[in-house]
């Protein structure tokens, strides 16, 4: 009998040590123009998440171009107007990209967004004198920030989309922070944040899609960082002569980036700046990338070349594997 | 000081050693369960429209044409086992098409108009960027 309870108590033991690693909470949404999959594992997961979706709910309140009550879309539409403190941090923080990348990234590009329309039902290639009637518009001395109080010159407008999302992850990773949350991963439309590590204590993997195929280039073994892909696979649409343009216009021609680049993948400590710097790089180009990494450090860069090379800073070298059934060619990036 | 020592019925015999044994075995089992590379496990996709799952199942037994329809907009998905694709739909954007082939972990399809998400899960990956 002795032994009969002594088996029953390992038992009960052995099933309880499996309760440490509870089953990850999942919710997923379509906000801001993507579909989102947020991850968290642990006490108040579920919870953390819920909040999570409603600050992504909320930031798309005002950072959308589509809806009409948006501050954006009141400020586009009105020349001038009193934001919400979250709307002119990343005004704020948009034109401090701008100035860092030289102009690459670019918010005021908004008017030729919405000529060429990639993104949207009725994409069409515009006449050069369309784009060169719009250029002009372009340019963050075009954007008067005050405080909470936003101006545009005449015609000029602004969007968000090259940099919101990233915004709204590090709101994710502050809501994951402040309950807790040790082990998460967050994917906003491929803009992604892990938290931590897997439930399991080892690093999240992180796949690099391939642009040119059906699956990844490379995987990345990460943890606590935000990482962010830019490439003209992403969205584009093919005109009646054949030609593929793609959504990643270069503020300074007003037209797709003709790019040496298939992707540019930034990691980082913020989920905003490698946003706005990936799609930054894709429109520089390798040189320039690599150049610009170098100058400004501070994060880390996978860059997948159209000559078929996969170039990540030497940070990533042991973090970085290249998928088997790939052709691609790894290099490091000389620091 | 002497030592003193167990009552015969208190020492451990063959049979305890057997439910050792024994317990030690279903713990690594249980350690396999939990531990097990995700790279062995066997790829599972799944369809959600408008956030219900409507499809999930491995990849392998997925091989076929299906056709999902929300929001007035129809999607035609093709699966050879290996890889999913939409391979054809009347939404606007047509982001859906654009996307390909996917064939491994973490990857997605997403139409936005439908609102028809499909994903692959199970593989080498957690998720995907880009």
């Amino acid at each position: 009998m002795r032994r009969f309870w002594a088996i029953a108590l390992s038992c009960v033991l052995l099933l309880l040590s499996g309760c440490g690693a509870a089953a990850p909470e999942e919710l997923t949404l379509f906000a801001m123009d993507t579909y989102m999959t947020l991850t968290a594992c642990g006490d108040g997961a579920k919870d953390a998440l819920e909040e999570a979706a409603q600050r992504i709910n909320a930031l798309e309140q005002l950072f959308s171009r589509t809806r009409e009550d948006s501050d954006v879309s009141r400020l586009n539409r009105q020349g001038s107007a009193s934001l919400h403190p979250e709307t002119a941090e990343l005004l704020a923080l948009s034109l401090s990209c701008a100035e860092a990348t030289g102009g690459a990234f670019d918010v005021t590009v908004a008017p030729l967004v919405s000529l060429w329309n990639v993104t949207g039902d009725t994409p069409r290639v515009p006449a050069r004198e369309e784009i060169d009637a719009l250029m002009p518009l372009v340019g963050v001395e075009h954007l008067h920030l005050d405080g909470t109080s936003a101006s545009l010159d005449e015609g000029c407008a602004v969007d968000l989309g090259g940099i919101a999302k990233g915004y709204a992850s590090d709101q994710v990773a502050a809501i994951f922070a402040a309950r807790g949350i040790r082990s998460g991963a967050v994917s906003l439309g491929g803009n992604v944040y892990v938290c931590g590590t897997r439930p399991d204590g080892t690093p999240w993997r992180v796949a690099v899609q391939d642009p040119q195929g059906a699956g990844y280039a490379c995987i990345l073994s990460l943890q606590d960082t935000f990482a962010v892909t830019s490439g003209a696979y992403q969205r584009n649409f093919t005109a009646p002569d054949g030609t593929v343009y793609h959504h990643i216009l270069d503020p300074a021609t007003g037209a797709p980036a003709q790019s040496d680049l298939l992707s540019v993948t930034v990691l980082g400590a913020s989920g905003s700046v490698a946003d706005a710097y990936s799609t930054a790089l894709f429109v520089m180009g390798q040189r320039q990338a690599e150049a610009f990494w170098r100058a400004q450090g501070g994060f880390s860069l996978v860059l997948i070349t159209a000559d078929g090379r996969v170039r990540c800073t030497p940070d990533l070298s042991e973090q970085l594997t290249l998928s088997e059934d790939t052709s691609y060619v790894l290099e490091v990036i000389s620091p | 000081m002497s030592l003193k020592s167990s009552p015969p019925e208190c020492r451990p015999n063959r049979r305890d050693a057997l439910a050792a044994l024994a317990i030690a075995l279903a713990a690594l089992v249980i350690a396999l369960i939990y531990y097990i590379p995700a790279e062995t496990a066997s790829l599972q996709v799944s369809v959600s429209v408008d956030g219900r799952v409507e499809e999930f199942a491995p990849l392998s037994r997925y091989a076929g044409v299906h056709t999902y329809s929300h929001n007035g907009y129809t999607l035609t998905v093709s699966c050879d086992g290996a890889t999913v694709q939409v391979v054809s739909a009347n939404c606007p954007g047509q982001d859906c098409v654009h996307t390909g082939a996917v064939s491994k972990a973490g990857q997605s399809i997403v139409c936005l108009p439908a609102r028809i998400v499909i994903r692959l899960s199970g593989g080498a990956a957690d998720l995907t960027v880009g």
